[in-house]
């Protein structure tokens, strides 16, 4: 019996107590991380996040970019440690398309090629990822206005939607943008450099005058 | 014989506190500083102030997963991470899900912390009065049962409990929203500043914006530091800058030597005589052990939350109280509530591109319930209160979709737009059918059988909803706020982590567990004072008035207790 299997007989054991959302919470609980997440990118994968990392957050005049503030390695970590089988292999899926579309595109690997080319490259899997979730938003929408959530819910305030609760597909580009931006501002190098840190402020000034050149504050 | 005896005498206490959190902690100094020596059981592990907030001096980049949840914690916290406060940032302050089940029969998500000082460590610390709107409108409109107290029994103590815990604040003089005690209030900012004056100048002063009211030092006060505007108060402040039950009500407790403080008792049942018709004590589960062990006491109050302290008196079954403690009126469990909320207006504010902020306020702006009061008769009865702010973040409008690269990183790098948004809190009725009862199909960690909860909000908070969203947007419009959007991202009860009313006050013995200072109706050594008490739920966020009741019943219980008659 697979797990989804065991939770449907336990809350038949039960009396159906579990509401619809429940038996959702409990199955979205069976995504765990996939059993091989140790190995899950080979290592060519591993500097290949790197340099896309780079391309996403360079270093520019104002300050250094995603590979000094070590960003690559924080991204194969979190896609290790934070999201389920279905996002693992659709990253993984997606590293090896970029490889391949690079071979395709330029005849060489995206390390061979240059800055240029691979901006050229990544821009337009970027543009493909934002027609994908467009088309997936309106499918979404339509699909949205016949569905019935949960049978037991009779309140006529709508439900919040959970957290984590992804009725979206994960696709590649989204995530490793996502979590570049987050890796690099929240790097001691990001912080402190892109961003200006104040550890503690002390006091609160509701009407400061902007200074040149004035940063974010992290 | 004479074992028994002394081991008898080394577990009785003049009072048991059931609990460690805002309410619990105030029972323990009340009682402690009265001379009584007082037993607090915790079911959870110790806190200890400062030295166990272990993330709380943690810069950004030593979080590993920089605040978000592995899969591992997803999985052992399927409830807890059903919304934003379960993070890396505090995840000790969460249970496991899986050690403490319950059973959904509508969706309820229930927050929960199980240590010393309770949910005191995370809360959101915004601290308002109730006042006679709030107390009469169950007589009014005949929802509930009537509040057995007007302001007038509650506003001394309001004062008292002010006075030492810290709130910052400004005397508005609004007839909804009664003024306090306060240290200064913190500053609005210059968008908030215009929003205010364009609000209060259109409708008169028959609405206003203030600042919220919070339970934030401005001044030291007390021997605690003021607050230094990090806004990561929910680690557990090392300046003791908030009030908490470590920062504030515990040390009062023990420094009067009268306070036996055990972690890891999870208190299982009140133990009834029936000779006396009073309780007698409690049978605690050691968390760790799983050892049954009685404590006995002159005195019980209870401050377990409001589900966990329903749950208890749900627990405590006997020939003479079959059904729960003191619950021959049958409403123990029933009438529960939570404040619906998400749901509101934000847009851009313009004209302010020179101006930012420094430092980081934990605290936002306040718009006091304005709806059904005097003249204005809408189609749903009571109201909401609006919590916000503006804030300048790193938001461009220009950074398209998913777009990358070196300028876009610099854009992002330079503060962005102006942003002010109103969220609505709304009041929830009490209805008897939203309810929790015992369990007996499921059994948590420790053998115990579970709570049930079914709850759901109804027609009056669906037509409030209306409002909160469109009157929103009409205030932030006419404020010059543009781009205006509404929203309702949908409230689900236990979410607002404002559960009150499952052994509610009242006057009268067949329709409410507890009288007007809140002790047992039939049970005349037992008192209840947290948000299980409460009769309506009102809109203002709760805890201070927990913490009042908790100081008023105190004082009743002890001058009783001196009295004789309990």
């Amino acid at each position: 019996m697979d797990r989804r299997e065991a939770v449907k007989s336990v809350a038949f054991l039960i009396g159906g107590a579990l509401s619809a959302t429940t038996i959702a919470t409990l199955f979205d609980s069976c995504n765990e991380p996939g059993k091989n997440s140790a190995n899950l990118f080979t290592a060519d994968q591993e500097k290949l996040i790197t340099e896309i990392a780079d391309i996403i957050i360079p270093t520019t005049a104002k300050s250094p970019g995603a590979k000094a503030a070590n960003v690559g390695p924080f991204i194969t970590m979190m896609v290790k440690d934070c999201y389920p089988e279905d996002a693992q292999k659709a990253f993984v899926k997606g590293l090896e398309d970029i490889e391949t579309r690079s071979k395709k595109d330029f005849g060489k690997s995206f390390f061979e090629i240059s800055v240029k080319e691979r901006e050229q490259l990544i821009i337009k899997v970027k543009d493909e990822t934002v027609a994908a979730q467009k088309t997936e938003k309106e499918e979404l929408e339509k699909a949205g206005k016949s569905d019935k959530t949960d049978e037991k819910q009779t309140s006529p305030v709508k439900a919040a939607p959970m957290k984590d609760e992804k009725k979206t597909k994960p696709m590649f580009f989204a995530i490793a943008r996502d979590l570049t931006l987050l890796g690099f501002f929240t790097s001691e190098i990001g912080a402190t450099k892109a961003y200006e840190y104040v550890e503690i402020p002390g006091r609160y000034d509701g009407n400061m005058t902007m200074k040149p050149g004035q940063r974010v504050w992290s | 014989m004479n074992l028994n005896t002394k081991a008898t005498a080394q577990n009785t206490y003049d009072a048991i506190v059931v609990g460690s959190g805002i309410s619990g902690g105030w029972a323990a100094k009340e009682l402690t500083e009265k001379g009584l020596k007082v037993l607090m059981l915790e079911r959870g592990r110790n806190v200890e102030h400062i030295k166990d907030y272990t993330t709380a001096m943690k810069k950004p980049w030593e979080f590993e997963h920089r605040g978000r949840l592995t899969e591992t914690q997803k999985e052992s916290h399927p409830v807890q991470k059903r919304d934003y406060p379960y993070t890396e940032f505090n995840e000790s302050f969460w249970v496991n899900d899986h050690d403490c089940p319950y059973t959904e029969v509508k969706r309820f998500d229930w927050y929960r912390g199980f240590h010393v000082g309770g949910k005191s460590l995370m809360w959101g610390r915004q601290s308002y009065r109730l006042g006679d709107l709030n107390f009469e409108d169950n007589l009014k409109d005949g929802h509930g049962v009537d509040w057995p107290i007007r302001y007038k029994d509650i506003a001394p103590w309001y004062d008292y409990v002010e006075k030492f815990a810290g709130i910052s604040g400004s005397v508005d003089n609004f007839p909804s929203l009664p003024d306090g005690h306060y240290l200064p209030p913190m500053e609005m900012n210059c968008v908030e500043k215009s929003v205010k004056k364009r609000i209060e100048d259109h409708y008169k002063k028959s609405r206003i914006m203030t600042i919220g009211r919070v339970a934030n030092l401005t001044v030291e006060h007390g021997g605690r530091g003021n607050c230094q505007y990090r806004n990561l108060c929910s680690r557990g402040c090392p300046f003791g800058a908030y009030f908490s039950t470590q920062s504030s009500t515990l040390p009062a407790a023990q420094a009067t030597g009268n306070l036996t403080l055990r972690p890891f008792s999870l208190v299982n049942e009140i133990i009834y005589d029936k000779e006396t018709q009073k309780a007698k004590g409690v049978r605690i589960i050691d968390s760790e052990t799983n050892e049954h062990i009685e404590y006995y006491a002159k005195i019980v109050f209870v401050n377990g939350s409001t589900l966990g302290s329903t749950f208890l008196l749900l627990n405590s079954t006997s020939p003479e109280h079959p059904n729960g403690l003191g619950n021959a009126s049958g409403e123990l469990g029933h009438n529960l509530m939570d404040h619906h909320f998400r749901c509101g207006a934000s847009g851009q504010a313009e004209g302010f591109d020179d101006k930012y902020t420094f430092g980081k306020r934990a605290n936002g702006i306040y718009i006091p319930r304005y709806r059904n009061i005097g003249n204005d008769k809408r189609d749903y009865v009571r109201g909401f209160g609006y919590q916000g702010g503006a804030s300048r973040g790193n938001w461009h409008a220009e950074v398209a979709e998913l777009a990358f690269g070196g300028d876009v990183k610099d854009l992002m790098s330079t503060p962005g737009s102006w942003n002010m948004g109103l969220g609505g809190f709304g009041e929830s009725l009490p209805y008897h059918e939203n309810r929790v009862y015992i369990d007996k199909t499921k059994k948590d960690k420790w053998g115990q059988n579970v709570l049930a909860i079914d709850c759901e909000f109804k027609d009056n908070e669906a037509k409030m909803r209306v409002d909160m969203m469109n009157d929103a947007a009409e205030m932030l419009e006419l404020a010059g706020i543009k781009d205006v959007k509404t929203y309702d991202n949908g409230s689900t009860p236990g979410m607002a982590i404002h559960e009150m009313g499952t052994a509610r006050m009242g006057k009268d013995p067949k329709t409410s567990v507890l009288n007007k200072w809140n002790q047992m109706h039939e049970v005349k050594n037992v008192f209840v004072t947290d948000g299980s008490c409460m009769p309506s739920a009102a809109c203002q966020n709760p805890s201070l008035t927990y913490m009042a009741l908790t100081a008023r019943a105190c004082d009743f219980a002890v001058s009783e207790l001196k009295k004789g008659n309990i």
